[in-house]
């Protein structure tokens, strides 16, 4: 019996140091670009004003910034700001899932790392919106397919220029008046 | 009377004294009636040489030359002035005035644009007199207001009347006031020597990498030297100047020097070089580091570790150049050209395609100093690549480093029966310039001539590469590369030769031998465990007999 409970209590925290160590790269996910930065994140807005359901860009913010500002050498990194008040809204309207206004607008974060490619960083909406019940999770569901066109290009079409936000802090764009 | 307006009172009475003990005063010192004292020696604006009017860059040379009357004849014997190098080794005239490079490709027969950037007034062509004193150009260097403008097709003169530029862009370019600007004159700063540098090859930060407008007003982030805010170096803090002799050119690099530090003040003949400050030995803050990073000075230069990107801003830097597409035309046969994502130009009917990047990684070589360079007519083998320059160096020399480079690649015209670099003529509104009537047979023809060169009549266009070292935008130190960026596979220094990287290099009977003793302890470990679990659960003898 004591065997038993041993292997129990072992077993639970092998499982438990296993999800803690993992559950990072779940909930985020990474994927190189061919692209410049400024190209990357071009193409990016771009595919962002074509998607529909009520997407629009929302701001431009470039992280980094404030680090330089502090004597310190960072590679670039530029993060756009995306919403959709179709898909906000509900969420926004009920109170049990209005806290998730915290994830709001959907980000996606364009950077470059040290060995010198461009990468494209994004949230598992999908596995997120499973954990806060059918209404979250539908949601996500549509974020998560319009997402993935966000992030589909065709190199032969020709650099858009880059969509700089009209204030530099942020916000402004259509999606404001749905709330985000 | 109360209380509190007592204390009101004796607070008002305390505060008078202390003040006046505070006014009392002070005696008289001999420099209070005296002016402010200014920053130099000399206030121009009250030299009488200098408060006539002036209408060209000529004469306000002439009247410089009146007090500073050895200067002109100094400044002549400058690559500044002759844009021509004799490479001591070879012979091999070098400069701006001898090589082709796979930027703009060369200065013969594009003097009128190029020589925006000489330190010189009216080089048209071959016949510019390089003794004619009144024709240095004092004020491109020592200008203080940042209205000093030199534009292309001037042959180095400053913009004596309003004008628009780029021709038929709408954008206008004020005349110079050369009065103020002669009045106003300084040491050289930042925008002086970038004003050209800072523009290399038609636009900000398109050659070198490292030196672009950024540098202007830096953060220290960007340049720990540089950084306005904090030491705030000119140019001429470290490429210190005698006799208006400029150190450190790229021409005459000092890869590595070795010795203690030689302080400012004290000779050093190589003073651009990091290590005339800092030493060969630099590292002392942490000392269970230092000796390991200072032993990596005899491998590596300062740059390698110290300037881990370049071009390390949004202007970026240009890595490809591809005159094979220049003078295609839109569908109705007009010029076009458009832009890259960040706003910087990508295709020009002009000049063709380009590619430019922020925040690149170096390309790793070894390095001692010496570049070996094509010059015009020397012949190129089109089957490779053509290195239009190539450091020299390798582990086997004492004086050579690992150096960062910015490689530029590009294509550009070449004769492919006479196997040289071509010469295009591409400056300039005359019916041969490529960039006016897009005929490339026409403008080679026309550049070949100048330069003296004969042509097969044929062209092609060959894939060349140029390597630049990386010396500016030193970050701060603790933005230095980390160990693991090159002690790792495929990290930074893979594939320089004559080095060990511990990390990335392997030794198979060591790394057998090693992988061995892991297995056999492992082994050792799971046989002594296994024992002693089967021990402990055999059931003990004494336990059997006590049940029966």
């Amino acid at each position: 019996m004591l065997k038993l409970i041993i292997g129990i209590v072992l077993g639970a925290v092998l499982s438990v140091t296993v999800i803690f160590q993992t559950a990072g790269s779940f909930m985020f996910e990474e994927r190189e670009s061919p692209f410049t930065v400024e190209e990357t994140v071009a193409r990016i807005q771009q595919n962002v004003e074509k998607a529909g359901n009520g997407w629009a860009l929302f701001g431009l913010r470039y992280p980094a910034r404030p680090v330089e500002a502090t004597g310190v050498s960072i590679l670039p990194v530029m993060a756009i700001e995306a919403c959709s008040p179709k898909y906000s809204g509900p969420i926004l309207k009920d109170d049990k899932t209005r806290f998730l206004s915290l994830l709001m607008p959907c980000k996606i974060s364009v950077y470059k790392k040290s060995d010198g490619k461009v990468y494209i960083g994004t949230m598992n909406a999908g596995l997120i919106g499973k954990f806060f019940g059918p209404l979250v999770a539908e949601t996500m569901e549509h974020v998560v397919a319009d997402q993935k066109n966000f992030l589909e290009f065709d190199p032969s079409q020709p650099a858009p220029p880059l969509i700089l936000p009209k204030a530099t802090t942020g916000g402004g764009g259509g999606a404001a008046a749905g709330g985000c | 009377m109360k209380a509190n307006t007592i204390l009101r009172i004796a607070a008002w009475i305390s505060c008078v004294l202390v003040s006046s003990a505070q006014a009392a005063p002070v005696a008289p010192t001999l420099t209070d009636k005296l002016p402010a004292v200014a920053k130099g020696t000399t206030d121009h604006s009250k030299l009488k040489e200098l408060q006539k009017p002036f209408k060209t860059g000529p004469e306000v040379t002439k009247a410089c030359l009146e007090c500073h009357n050895e200067a002109a004849n100094q400044v002549q014997h400058t690559k500044h002035w002759t844009w021509e190098v004799v490479d001591a080794a070879t012979g091999k005239k070098l400069g701006k005035k001898n090589i082709i490079n796979n930027f703009c490709t060369t200065t013969i027969s594009n003097e009128e644009d190029c020589m925006a950037c000489h330190a010189g007034y009216g080089w048209h062509d071959k016949t510019f007199d390089f003794s004619k004193q009144e024709n240095v150009d004092c004020l491109i260097c020592h200008d203080s207001t940042g209205t000093y403008r030199k534009l292309p097709g001037d042959a180095g003169h400053p913009v004596y009347e309003r004008k628009e530029f780029p021709h038929g862009s709408g954008k206008f370019v004020e005349a110079v006031d050369l009065n103020k600007v002669a009045q106003t004159v300084q040491l050289p700063s930042r925008r002086n020597c970038g004003s050209c540098h800072f523009f290399g090859a038609g636009a900000n930060g398109t050659k070198h990498g490292d030196l672009d407008t950024s540098l202007i007003e830096p953060g220290k982030h960007l340049d720990v030297h540089m950084d306005a805010k904090g030491l705030n170096f000119s140019c001429v803090t470290c490429h210190k100047t005698t006799d208006h002799q400029v150190s450190g050119s790229r021409y005459e690099m000092t890869a590595s020097r070795t010795g203690p530090a030689t302080p400012r003040g004290k000779y050093d003949e190589h003073p651009a070089a990091c290590q005339s400050c800092h030493s060969d030995k630099p590292h002392h803050e942490n000392p269970l580091l230092m000796e390991r990073l200072n032993a990596h000075t005899d491998k590596l230069a300062c740059q390698t570790c110290h300037i881990p990107e370049y071009a390390r801003n949004s202007i970026g830097t240009e890595k490809v150049w591809d005159w094979s597409t220049a003078t295609t035309m839109d569908a109705d046969g007009k010029r076009f050209a458009y832009k890259d994502s960040a706003g910087r130009r990508a295709f020009d009917s002009k000049k063709g395609n380009w590619t430019w990047d922020s925040f690149l990684i170096p390309e790793y070589r070894w390095f001692n100093g010496k570049v070996d360079f094509k010059v015009v007519g020397d012949k190129i083998d089109p089957t490779h690549v053509v290195e239009i320059n190539s450091p020299q160096g390798s582990a086997n020399e004492p004086g050579a480093r690992i150096w960062p480079f910015k490689v530029h690649r590009g294509k550009q015209a070449y004769d492919p029966e006479l196997k040289n670099l071509l010469i295009v003529h591409t400056a300039a509104e005359d019916d041969t310039a490529l960039w006016h009537n897009y005929n490339w047979p026409k403008a080679i023809k026309a550049g070949m001539e100048v330069a003296g060169l004969p042509w097969s009549g044929k062209y092609d266009f060959v894939s060349t590469e140029m390597s630049w070292p990386i010396t500016h935008m030193v970050a701060p130190k603790h933005d230095a590369v980390g160990c693991a960026q090159c002690h790792q596979n495929d990290g930074r220094l893979k594939g320089i030769a004559g080095v060990w990287l511990p990390g990335q290099d392997r030794n198979g009977l060591i790394d057998t031998l090693g992988w061995l003793m892991v297995g056999l302890a492992s082994l050792g470990v799971l046989i002594h465990g296994g024992a002693r679990v089967c021990v402990l659960c055999r059931p003990k003898k004494n336990e059997g007999k006590d049940e029966q």
